[in-house]
């Protein structure tokens, strides 16, 4: 059932790697093939799409902020570790 | 977005140095000398460094964490401990390295090794039954037309909505989509931040992905979203 063109690249092996080709692990060369397969077969098209909607979901919806409280808290408590190390460091370099 | 290299960024910093993070911070950076970085620097001024540079992924380490622990105290503890062992291993931290993918592979550790033990949830069960990745050869192509239809309808879903479903995958699954799509890792630094190869993190983003998918697609029609662009695209009225 695909859209009865003949194309270059199967659709299943376009279908394979349209994770890659989603995520940017594709060579340019790769990226092109599949760019003209769906540049040609909608049914491909459609199911990239979906795909590419699903990613951007999840990238729109995620972005949260921390609270400034939690901020604060590990300002101190780097603060504290520092002290810490500084303070355990010292008998050693005997400075 | 389309075609552009790969992000490659060289996380070699790694290697072994995060196995100390496990380990009692202060005593343990206490007894080593720092040899990498700038000879020059004193710890005010590493300190100030870190304060500088880390402090900085602050809120996406955040953001991570509420969606690895699933409730922001756990989530605020989980960032305040990967930050103090950050801090304490900060050493090790190669300059000019992916420092934030640094702070992911602690977070990460740090959710693995003391957090997901503690929720123990029965979805985990889920993880192996899920059953080959490569569903894409095997899926033939179903009516085209509704499929775009069907994207519009997604696109229309609520944060909200999106969110609960990522909730609901399992660990694995979910943090591998989050460092994807959220985080835009590149594959080979997702398998350094999880420590898995890159052939798991695929299995595992092809997985979560579908879930997701599938759920999302529930709440769509569940939310009249589904049928109204299905109408839209055949024409009727909505």
């Amino acid at each position: 059932m695909s859209c009865g063109q003949p194309h270059d690249k199967d659709c299943g092996e376009v279908l394979n790697s349209l994770f890659l080709f989603l995520d940017n692990e594709l060579d340019s060369a790769s990226c092109r093939e599949i760019q003209q397969h769906l540049d040609e077969c909608a049914p491909c098209l459609a199911k990239y799409d979906l795909e590419h909607v699903v990613k951007r979901l999840v990238a729109r919806s995620c972005g949260e902020h921390a609270p400034d409280s939690l901020r604060q808290r590990v300002l101190v408590q780097i603060r504290q570790v520092h002290v810490e190390i500084t303070e355990a460091r010292r008998p050693g370099l005997s400075s | 977005m389309l075609c552009a290299a790969p992000g490659s960024t060289d996380m070699s910093a790694f290697e072994s140095d995060l196995s100390a993070q496990e380990s009692s911070v202060p005593a343990r950076v206490g007894s080593q000398v720092m040899t990498t970085e700038p000879a020059a620097e004193t710890p005010e001024q590493r300190a100030a460094r870190f304060e500088q540079d880390a402090l900085e992924y602050l809120d996406p380490l955040y953001a991570a964490a509420l969606r690895m622990t699933r409730n922001p105290a756990d989530a605020e503890d989980l960032v305040q401990e990967t930050f103090a062992k950050a801090f304490a291993a900060f050493h090790q931290y190669k300059q000019g390295t992916n420092l934030k993918a640094w702070l992911y592979r602690i977070l990460t550790n740090t959710f693995i090794n003391s957090y997901r033990k503690r929720q123990r949830e029965p979805q985990q069960a889920m993880t192996e039954e899920v059953e080959d990745w490569q569903i894409a050869r095997a899926e033939s192509h179903t009516s085209s037309g509704l499929k775009s239809a069907e994207a519009e309808a997604l696109e229309r879903l609520p944060d909200s909505d999106v969110k609960e479903a990522l909730q609901r995958i399992p660990d694995d699954f979910r943090m591998a989509v989050y460092l994807a799509d959220v985080e835009g890792f590149a594959y080979k630094e997702i398998a350094e931040i999880m420590g898995t190869p890159v052939g798991t993190v695929m299995s595992r983003l092809h997985r979560g992905r579908r879930m997701l998918r599938e759920m999302l697609t529930d709440y769509a029609r569940d939310r009249g979203l589904a049928a109204a662009g299905a109408e839209r695209s055949s024409g009727d009225k909505a």
